[in-house]
């Protein structure tokens, strides 16, 4: 497949550029997300867009004050298919699914690069490593 | 003595004589005699380079995953004021000193500047060698799964002609075979697209020349950007030896960005091409 080399482009970009020297620092994930911190959320995905150059992943959480919705980054399309995975893995038929990820780096609520997904069912889909180690919120909203 | 020197001199040749009818395997053949190019191929870069781990219950490590049983630990990470190893050796066109500046100024703002973060297509060579080749007598069909999106080019065999012959994105390819090996030059490109992934612009004057031949059940690929107004010599890209892939080509991704708008840092995207 090409991504094209764009993906070893954003491939790197995205996964694991994100932990190499700092020579190697400067790519989109940092300049959209804050890599210096990983935040966990709990819910369902709600919708999944199947797009490039990223698809994008909708989790709802529930707040005490209502459900909100988080827009997830992800890997793009052909990356998504070389490892196996479709729209309808991901949506995980509405189970309940932990989400670590990396926040906005503009402060934009509700906003974030995915590192992993782990469903209630056990099934794990990891996309990065997270160079935070554990993560330090858990459920809900927390950046 | 002389006989022994007769001896090496026949055997020298023998073994080179067997030697290029080895590396000459052409592989299967058309009806019309031309090597067979026809298949979905891992080209060995793009997103070839993941390797996704398949592990218990279903689940799936894309990048960053713990190294399987028996494996060699990963290096440690350098120490701290250490230099930083190496950047892998570059891919990348050389430029006439006097646009190496406008090369590093779009680098700089990569992010923002690259046409393929905004969805436009990746031009040629940046799009690489195909993921799919569809072959008749008359032409070749390479298709392609982008980061931007999907594409294809045509290219004739016949020598045949765009109705509209105006400049494009991936420009107007004409094919021949040389023996055993496809040669497809391109040229007729607009100014939209780059070289590679950090800012190498060219100009309308680019011409690429792609050759491939079979190995056995392997493809080579090789390619050549030349554009006298801007390089300071033709690009030879790096060699791409393309397998047999099993992963089929799916139904086209739309190309919609939602990023940039949230980018605070446009510096480099860092793609390893």
């Amino acid at each position: 497949m090409t991504v094209s080399n764009a993906l070893r482009g954003l491939a790197a970009a995205l996964g694991f550029a994100l932990y190499l020297p700092a020579a190697f620092a400067h790519h989109s994930v940092a300049g959209q997300f804050d890599v210096g911190k990983t935040v966990k959320i709990t819910g369902t995905v709600s919708r999944m867009d199947w797009i490039n150059p990223h698809t994008q992943v909708y989790v709802d959480v529930k707040e005490p004050a209502g459900v909100v919705t988080w827009k997830l980054e992800s890997l793009p399309v052909a990356m998504m298919r070389k490892a196996g995975l479709t729209k309808q893995l991901l949506i995980g038929d509405g189970q309940e699914v932990v989400v670590t990820l990396h926040p906005a780096r503009n402060g934009t609520e509700h906003l974030g690069y995915i590192l992993s997904l782990k469903y209630k069912d056990g099934r794990t889909y990891q996309f990065s490593r997270d160079p935070n180690g554990t993560a330090t919120a858990s459920g809900g909203a927390g950046t | 003595m002389k006989r022994i020197t007769l001896c090496s001199v026949v055997v020298m040749a023998a073994f080179g004589l067997t030697g290029v009818g080895l590396a000459a395997d052409s592989g299967p053949r058309m009806a019309d005699g031309h090597p067979d190019f026809n298949g979905t191929w891992d080209n060995g870069g793009g997103i070839d380079f993941l390797q996704p781990q398949k592990l218990a219950g279903g689940s799936v490590c894309v990048t960053g995953c713990a190294p399987p049983p028996g494996a060699a630990p990963p290096p440690p990470p350098p120490a701290a004021g250490a230099a930083a190893p190496a950047r892998p050796g570059p891919d990348r066109p050389r430029y006439k000193p006097e646009f190496q500046a406008k090369v590093k100024a779009l680098e700089a703002n990569q992010v923002k500047t690259d046409p393929v973060l905004r969805c436009l297509p990746p031009g040629v060579p940046r799009i690489g060698p195909p993921d799919k080749i569809v072959q008749t007598a008359r032409e070749i069909v390479f298709l392609y799964e982008d980061v931007s999106g999907p594409f294809f080019r045509i290219v004739p065999l016949d020598g045949r002609k765009r109705a509209d012959e105006s400049e494009t994105y991936l420009g107007d390819a004409r094919g021949r075979w040389e023996g055993d090996t496809l040669v497809v030059e391109t040229g007729n490109f607009n100014e939209e697209t780059w070289l590679t992934d950090d800012g190498s612009f060219h100009t309308a004057g680019l011409k690429v020349t792609e050759r491939l031949w079979r190995d056995g059940k392997a493809l080579e690929y090789r390619a050549v950007a030349n554009d006298p107004k801007v390089l300071a010599e033709p690009w030879q890209l790096r060699p791409r030896r393309l397998m047999p892939a099993t992963l089929e080509l799916a139904e086209p991704a739309p190309c919609i960005d939602q990023d940039l708008e949230n980018v605070v840092d446009g510096t480099s995207h860092d793609n390893p091409r």
